[in-house]
């Protein structure tokens, strides 16, 4: 495997973006479900 | 009264004051004279081109105008005078006259600035005058309108200051890159027909912002 | 709007996978390969993030401009919320675009920031906003901030037309489109990009923008709960 990544490089770059991006989005998604927990109790306040 | 006679009042109104206490004439001339004095103390002899004279001819009445220009609707506010004004005078009367009034202004000083340059810097050498006089003319126009509308946006914010170049500066950067193209035309002694799409740029500008003053005066001006 | 984010997720990563990993050959013959661009080689890969984030940055300004305006016109304070957090977002995006432009300029045309027209009317998007924030921040209350600004985002916005399409045709400069060019003013054209770098760099686009869509909706939601609980505890 090592062979083959030095050799095209570029797929290195794209392992560390794809890595990078979805981490990301994880974090997003997260998020996402703490916002939508605080607009539900928020409604159930009212 | 009509429309057009209210707003000559308006403008009437300004200038009377303006005179009987002379603060934004002088504030104005005596920064003119001081940038001018310190660009030339910084060129001593040098020759320099046409584009940079023609940049620096622009920046004095850039900064000028962003010192001075704001006054017509901060000083209402200053002296509480803002309210008066609102119920005295339609939207649409005060924000011609006061448009009228900075254009005067802005012309004042331009051609000040014009004498001073062409008195101090030898190689400031008009060979252009029909692309000159238009190029400032509509120039100072754009720069007036502008500044209206902004000092409007800013009479009631905490920090006038130093907020008015900062919000004039962007809406202002199409027009200092062509009037500044268009001046180095005319230093350099092309023709009208050549610099016409500079002035087709001037013309629309001026009447883009002028329109959307307008239009946008009345949320600005009314609570 | 689940749509929205599970398809921007897609497309961005499949831009990024199409992007990066699919080589560049000096004479293309599958779908699988990108053509060699002149000056660029693998460089040309930046056109697939930058650009989009370039766009996203405009496409936060056109919202924060059209929720400005709905404020202006309905004087709904949740207008005035959400023209605010699209000016976060594309200030954000803007800031970006204007990093990794040039970083892109310093490895193609030499310097880091050479005022082509393109890069200065990025750089003039940034001013806008810092001079929204700025004015904003200059105002106390609530209802002449939410007024002045939306004014203020609207004569920018008139500006725009001038630095983004007619500036670059009369005044030279580097990016493609720009007078000197003799190749037509589309990067498509300019860029020699063949047809799967223009469906790799459609998809980046569309999946930029619709991520621009799914993190403004958190923003919004953030700032409405924030504005209810200011509410409630009065």
């Amino acid at each position: 495997m090592y062979e083959f990544f030095n050799q095209n490089q570029m797929y290195i770059v794209l392992v560390v973006t794809l890595l990078i991006w979805l981490g990301i989005v994880w974090y997003l998604i997260r998020i996402d479900k703490k916002i939508k927990k605080i607009e539900k109790r928020l409604e159930k306040d009212k | 009264m009509s429309f057009i006679s209210s707003t000559l009042a308006v403008v009437s109104k300004d200038v009377r004051s303006e005179l009987r206490t002379r603060y934004a004439m002088n504030a104005l001339l005596m920064f003119v004279v001081t940038s001018v004095a310190t660009i030339l103390f910084a060129l001593r002899e040098d020759e320099v081109s046409t584009e940079v004279l023609s940049g620096m001819f622009w920046v004095v009445i850039f900064f000028t105008a962003m010192s001075g220009l704001s006054r017509i609707f901060v000083s209402e506010e200053e002296r509480g005078t803002t309210m008066t004004l609102k119920l005295v005078a339609s939207p649409s009367v005060v924000y011609f006259g006061k448009l009228i009034f900075n254009c005067g202004l802005t012309l004042t000083l331009s051609s000040a600035v014009t004498i001073l340059y062409l008195v101090v810097f030898p190689t400031f050498i008009i060979k252009s005058m029909v692309v000159f006089a238009s190029t400032v003319f509509l120039g100072s126009l754009g720069f007036a309108a502008t500044a209206t509308i902004i000092a409007a946006i800013i009479a009631k914010a905490n920090t006038k200051g130093t907020l008015y170049p900062v919000l004039s500066f962007p809406i202002l950067i199409p027009l200092l890159i062509t009037v500044m193209k268009s001046t180095t035309r005319a230093l350099d002694g092309e023709i009208f027909n050549e610099a016409l799409g500079e002035f087709q740029m001037l013309t629309s500008y001026l009447m883009i912002i002028i329109v959307g003053s307008y239009l946008l005066f009345d949320y600005i001006w009314k609570e | 709007m689940s749509v929205v984010k599970y398809s921007s997720i897609a497309f961005i990563t499949f831009a990024i996978l199409a992007g990066i990993a699919i080589p560049m050959v000096p004479q293309p013959q599958s779908w699988l390969e990108f053509p060699i661009i002149p000056g660029l080689e693998d460089k040309a890969r930046n056109i697939f993030f930058h650009v989009p984030m370039a766009w996203t940055s405009v496409l936060g300004f056109i919202f924060a401009l059209f929720y400005g305006f709905r404020y202006l016109l309905t004087k709904d304070f949740d207008y005035d919320i959400k023209s605010v957090s699209s000016a976060g977002l594309g200030m954000m995006f803007c800031i970006l675009a204007t990093i990794t432009g040039s970083i892109w300029a310093k490895f193609s045309w030499g310097s880091f920031w050479n005022w082509d027209p393109r890069e200065t009317s990025i750089f003039i998007l940034l001013l806008i906003y810092g001079a929204y924030f700025a004015l904003r921040s200059a105002l106390g209350s609530d209802e002449v901030r939410a007024r002045l600004a939306a004014v203020y985002s609207i004569i920018a916005g008139m500006t725009a037309p001038y630095y983004i399409f007619i500036t670059p045709r009369i005044v030279g400069g580097l990016h493609p489109g720009a007078k000197g060019d003799t190749t037509g003013s589309m990067p498509l054209a300019q860029l020699h990009m063949t047809l799967n770098m223009g469906f790799v760099f459609f998809i980046g686009i569309i999946g930029f923008s619709l991520f621009f869509l799914w993190l403004l909706n958190l923003r919004i939601r953030i700032a409405q709960i924030e504005y209810q609980i200011s509410k409630n505890k009065m």
